[in-house]
């Protein structure tokens, strides 16, 4: 007749649809907590994946590992190899001459399309090359070149098949293929036929001995294995297995366990994101749940009489939690990608390259379960409560849990409305004690995110990469590749006269260098010595080895790499204001003889140098640079822009010290070097126009002219903090949504949970405007306290945590609680708000009613 | 005598100093298997508390109590429930039902939690005699109050409890309903073999059983 009665389930089913408010709160509640697990998981992911992929166009291929140097028959065997899923093999020619490939390393090599693909590389539109005269490039090739995107055009470049010769051999080509080029790569792919490249080896494509310096016809292969694990092992077994031992090969980057944990770091903030949003969304379902279960409290106490067991109760109050999960995760998991979708690309906005947003399964799968977890975890202490109520004292039990421990009142005097209200906080102190920290946690995390993010100090940040409004520098200035080329003609006479003149153009400043191998004098050497002591050089080495290991060397031989800048103008300004003079003074005058020279110092905070001596040449000492003296005016802090770049070409690496002569000077004694750095500052209202100027020149006469202007750095810099304050902001708002939703469900369940008590004290005599201004006062000691709470806290984290956080770097610490002057208006208005909107509702019954009711 | 329940030396206090209240204050007893006993006593006097007791609700400060073969005192609270629900069952004054479950489902609620299946059988009968096919689909909301009273025997009853402790059974109830549900219980008692402990203040259904205990001050003064 009657279907098989559960009774845990039908009671499950039927209060579950009884208490429709408190649902509706808890489901909010799970909702924001998975929405926020899903975004931080999502951000968490594509962050490593992002990562990854860069680091993969960053090494040019994704494959497993690479030989640099192997035979078609080598790579045969580990083709054949069971572990090995693709190999791809590809032999070099040479490198593209052509002078407007300058600044763009194009290889030109034929590949297999297994290379070709895993290189970034495969043509998107028409195919790889197949006839001799065929040939597939990348669209910044093509750029340079000025060939349009058309497959059929012709293609010359200009190559040496012998390095060491000047003979130039010139190769005319058909396009037949392009991609869109990898931005992240120094290198270009051209790729050629198997034909051509047989016919310009002399048929030994496939590998041949290249002599040394030499790259024709080297063969080099990618391997990709089956499986990610220990890429190296796995290699290993492979040559062994197939008698290649000693064979050399690289491990992709991407897929050195460095690069993950580095990919790791890079998302801790979001795992430490997680713990507090576990946190938020602890303190409003465990206070949801203990409201619920302290109210109803008389019923479990009820189900005990009648006999069920703790556990089944226990069950009871998981059954209902369950069921508010399957509503409010799912839809939480939605919202959650959908903010992540939107997150990602401003937070990988700063990174180069397009950001791909991480639909893994891991990340729902994994938001779902902690989400579920912290709903478990959330329920234990009020199911434990509900499990252990004891039958009789349910029948006793009221708003107050763990009575019987009551203190007597000691205070006289009237009973006012404010001391009830007072009063009536304590009441239920857990709760109070939930409610607070659960709205302060927003809180303090929105006044640390607003304090870390607000520390970034704009005129820091721009100094430390720009001096000038418009720093322009020769092509080679930062070739890290290829050296510095010290007779470059990027910044010719005609561009630096046309900018001088330009209007509005307030300053300039010109930058040379030289570098040679010098010799270091006995005092400058003992002074090196003493800095560099083993101390020094062990700390040094944990995290640089081979720095420190050439610097000992440094140190022992006496020589080191000298770089003079010869300087005017802005840079030299800058570099010789007070604050960036380590040791001696500054002497304008003295130094334009020419017979002073600056040398920079090391790049240390102030007061570790007070008491020491800095590596470097003595004040006060002479030096003698390439047969001239010349004495030490001063040492000063390094800066990037005045002597950051690449190493000169051919020379040989090594720690580097640095000398700032008058430019003038320099150019008498090294006439044949040009110009590296160009300063500009112009007026205000020129810049736009100073910058249309260098846009045309880049357009029509040379493209590959590095330019920096302030403009564009300031506007990288908003990108950086805005992404990060986003962020930030984002997650510290829904996690002070969530507590305004646990206090005004905390508010509204106390009041409702009241009401026949505030119908028997109306009933003995207190107004209805006495009882409106108690439950008001009750909301504003709420937000008063959290206040409080949330000021405390926030400028201890401010004054500790996040002044340590911002210390050095481009942040200059302020303290700050602005957020909060923002909120508490807000939050005091809900206080009232709340109780006042409880209170009308209330009213619609008559006391009767309410006095009635049980 | 075949004592199916004993209490030896009860005691159960509260608070401290001047605040000490004694509940019970040194109570031996011995209820008879199959009869009707009926506990008096004014309010405050300790009577609940015996019954609470009696029935594993609540436990003494000192003293021991056996259901049975069964010392109370060694259970578990969890033993102690499922004691409970199989061998006692509780008739309340204030019905005690779950108002989210109908009639029948509250009937077979307590031998529905042990696991087992309702004898279904056994309990229409019991239903029939209490007068309530009529009403088993209806929430006890919508029943009067001798209607929930008898919802509460017959769920008191349905898992065939040697003894049925009843606190006020008619305590809300008006006279003529009252003589009708203490005629119930002392008819169903008889009929299924039970012994029956009711708790009340009206004398005149205290005649009704067949022994009367009666205590002030945690202490029997008469019996």
């Amino acid at each position: 007749m009657k279907k098989e009665f559960q009774p845990v389930k039908t009671l499950n089913q039927r209060t579950f649809r009884k208490n429709r408010g408190r649902n509706v709160v808890a489901v909010l509640a799970i909702l924001m907590t998975t929405m926020m697990f899903t975004t931080l998981f999502t951000l968490a992911q594509s962050m490593s994946r992002n990562m990854v992929e860069m680091t993969f166009r960053q090494s040019g291929y994704n494959a497993h590992a690479s030989f640099k140097s192997i035979t078609e028959e080598q790579a045969e065997k580990i083709r054949s190899h069971p572990d090995v899923e693709e190999v791809g093999e590809s032999t070099v020619l040479g490198v593209a001459r052509n002078t407007e490939l300058a600044n763009l390393q194009t290889e030109i090599r034929w590949a297999s399309e297994s290379y070709a693909a895993h290189s970034y590389a495969m043509p998107r539109t028409g195919r790889m090359p197949e006839a001799e005269n065929e040939i597939a490039l990348d669209t910044r090739v093509l750029e340079r070149l000025g060939i349009p995107r058309q497959t059929g055009e012709e293609v010359t470049l200009e190559w040496k098949p012998d390095v060491n010769s000047e003979e130039v051999t010139r190769s005319t080509f058909t396009l037949c293929g392009f991609w869109e080029g990898n931005e992240s790569s120094y290198a270009a792919m051209a790729w050629v036929s198997r034909e051509f490249a047989d016919s310009v080896t002399g048929g030994n494509a496939g590998g041949m001995p290249v002599a040394d310096g030499q790259v024709l016809g080297t063969h080099m292969a990618q391997v990709t294995l089956k499986q990610d694990g220990d890429i190296e092992q796995t290699m290993e077994r492979i040559l062994e297995d197939k008698g290649l031992e000693g064979l050399e090969y690289n491990v992709n980057l991407a897929w050195m366990p460095e690069t993950n944990d580095t990919a790791f770091q890079q998302s801790l903030p979001m795992y430490l994101g997680m713990i507090l949003v576990f946190a938020a969304g602890y303190l409003i379902i465990y206070n949801i749940f203990q409201i619920s279960v302290t109210a109803d409290v008389q019923f479990y106490g009820r189900l005990r009489t009648l006999g069920m067991t703790g556990r089944q109760i226990r069950k009871l109050i998981y059954g209902q939690a369950n069921r508010l999960c399957l509503l409010g995760i799912p839809a939480g998991l939605i919202l959650g990608w959908l903010l992540g979708m939107v997150l990602v690309p401003v937070l990988l906005g700063m990174l180069e390259g397009e950001s791909t947003v991480s639909a893994s399964p891991v990340i729902f799968a994994g938001s779902a379960l902690f989400a579920w977890l912290t709903v478990l975890i959330s329920c234990l202490r009020p199911a434990r409560l509900a499990s252990k109520v004891s039958p009789v004292e349910a029948l006793r039990m009221s708003d107050a849990p763990g009575g019987g421990k009551q203190k007597r009142k000691r205070r006289q005097g009237t009973a006012s409305v404010i001391s009830m209200a007072w009063a009536n906080l304590g009441r239920n102190k857990k709760r109070t004690v939930t409610v607070i920290c659960s709205l302060s946690l927003g809180l303090v995390l929105l006044c640390c995110f607003y304090a870390k993010n607000a520390a970034f100090d704009m005129d820091k940040y721009l100094e430390w990469l720009t001096i000038a409004d418009f720093e322009l520098s020769d092509v080679s200035h930062g070739d890290q590749m290829n050296g510095y080329n010290p007779r470059g003609t990027t910044l010719n006479d005609d561009l630096t006269e046309m900018l001088s003149q330009a209007e509005g153009v307030e300053e300039t400043g010109h930058q040379y260098s030289h570098q040679f191998f010098w010799q270091m004098d006995e005092q400058t050497r003992a002074n090196y010595r003493e800095y560099y002591n083993e101390d020094r050089l062990a700390d040094w080495a944990s995290y640089n080895e081979n720095q420190a290991e050439s610097m000992r060397k440094n140190i022992e031989t006496g020589q080191i790499s000298a770089v003079i800048y010869g300087m005017d103008g802005i840079p030299l300004d800058t570099i010789t204001s007070d604050r960036y003079i380590q040791a001696g003074a500054w002497d304008p005058q003295a130094f334009a003889t020419g017979d002073y020279v600056l040398a920079i110092g090391p790049a240390v905070e102030p007061e570790e140098t007070a008491d020491t001596v800095l590596p470097g040449p003595s004040v006060g000492s002479t030096v003698s640079l390439e047969g001239r003296d010349y004495t030490v005016m001063a040492l000063v802090y390094p800066l990037a822009p005045v002597d950051d770049g690449a190493a000169e070409a051919g020379v040989e690496e090594s720690q580097e010290l640095h000398f700032i002569i008058p430019a003038e000077t320099f150019r008498e004694q090294w006439p044949e070097n040009t110009l590296r750095q160009f300063f500009l500052n112009v007026d205000d209202g020129a810049a736009e126009d100073v910058q249309k100027l260098l846009d045309d020149y880049t357009e029509n006469v040379d493209g590959s002219l590095p330019v920096t202007s302030r403009q564009t750095m300031a506007r990288q810099y908003e990108e950086e903090t805005r992404s990060a304050a986003v962020m930030g902001n984002a997650i510290s708002l829904i996690i002070a949504l969530v507590g305004v939703l646990n206090f005004v469900n905390s508010m509204v369940t106390a009041i409702v949970s009241r009401k026949r008590e505030f119908a028997m004290i109306q009933s003995v005599g207190m107004t209805k405007r006495q009882l409106r201004k108690m439950l008001v006062s009750e909301g504003l000691f709420y937000a008063g306290i959290t206040l409080l709470v949330s000021v405390t806290v926030s400028s201890a984290a401010i004054c500790t945590v996040i002044r340590w956080m911002t210390e050095g770097g481009y942040s200059t610490w302020h303290f700050t609680l602005l957020p909060l002057a923002f909120c508490a208006p807000l939050l005091l208005l809900f206080a009232v708000l709340v109780p006042w909107l409880c209170f009308r509702n209330l009213e619609k019954q008559s006391i009767v009613e309410r006095l009635r009711m049980e | 005598m075949d004592a199916v329940l004993k209490a030896t030396g009860l005691k159960k206090y509260y608070g401290k100093g001047d605040t000490l209240v004694k509940a019970l204050d040194g109570i031996n007893l011995e209820i008879e298997r199959g009869k009707f006993t009926a506990i008096i006593g004014t309010s405050g006097s300790g009577k609940s508390t015996l019954l609470n007791m009696l029935g594993g609700l609540d436990t003494p400060d000192e003293g021991s109590i056996r259901v049975g073969n069964t010392e109370l005192a060694k259970l578990s609270s969890e033993e102690a429930t499922v004691f409970r629900r199989r061998q006692i069952g509780f008739i309340f004054q204030n019905y005690n039902l779950v108002p989210v479950l109908s009639v029948w489902e509250n009937i077979i609620f307590p031998v529905s939690l042990d696991g087992k299946k309702p004898d279904k059988k056994f309990i229409r009968e019991i239903v029939k005699l209490l007068g309530l096919e009529k009403k088993l689909d209806s929430l006890p909301g919508q029943l009067s109050g001798g209607q929930q009273q008898r919802v509460a025997i017959a769920r008191a009853l349905a898992s065939k409890p040697a003894i049925i402790l009843a606190d006020e059974p008619t305590g809300n109830l008006d006279s003529r309903t009252s003589d009708d549900v203490i005629g119930l219980l002392k008819m169903t008692g008889r009929e299924f073999h039970q012994t029956i402990v009711m708790i009340t203040h009206n004398p005149e259904i205290a005649e009704m059983a067949d022994r009367i205990v009666q205590i002030e001050d945690g202490r029997i003064v008469a019996q």
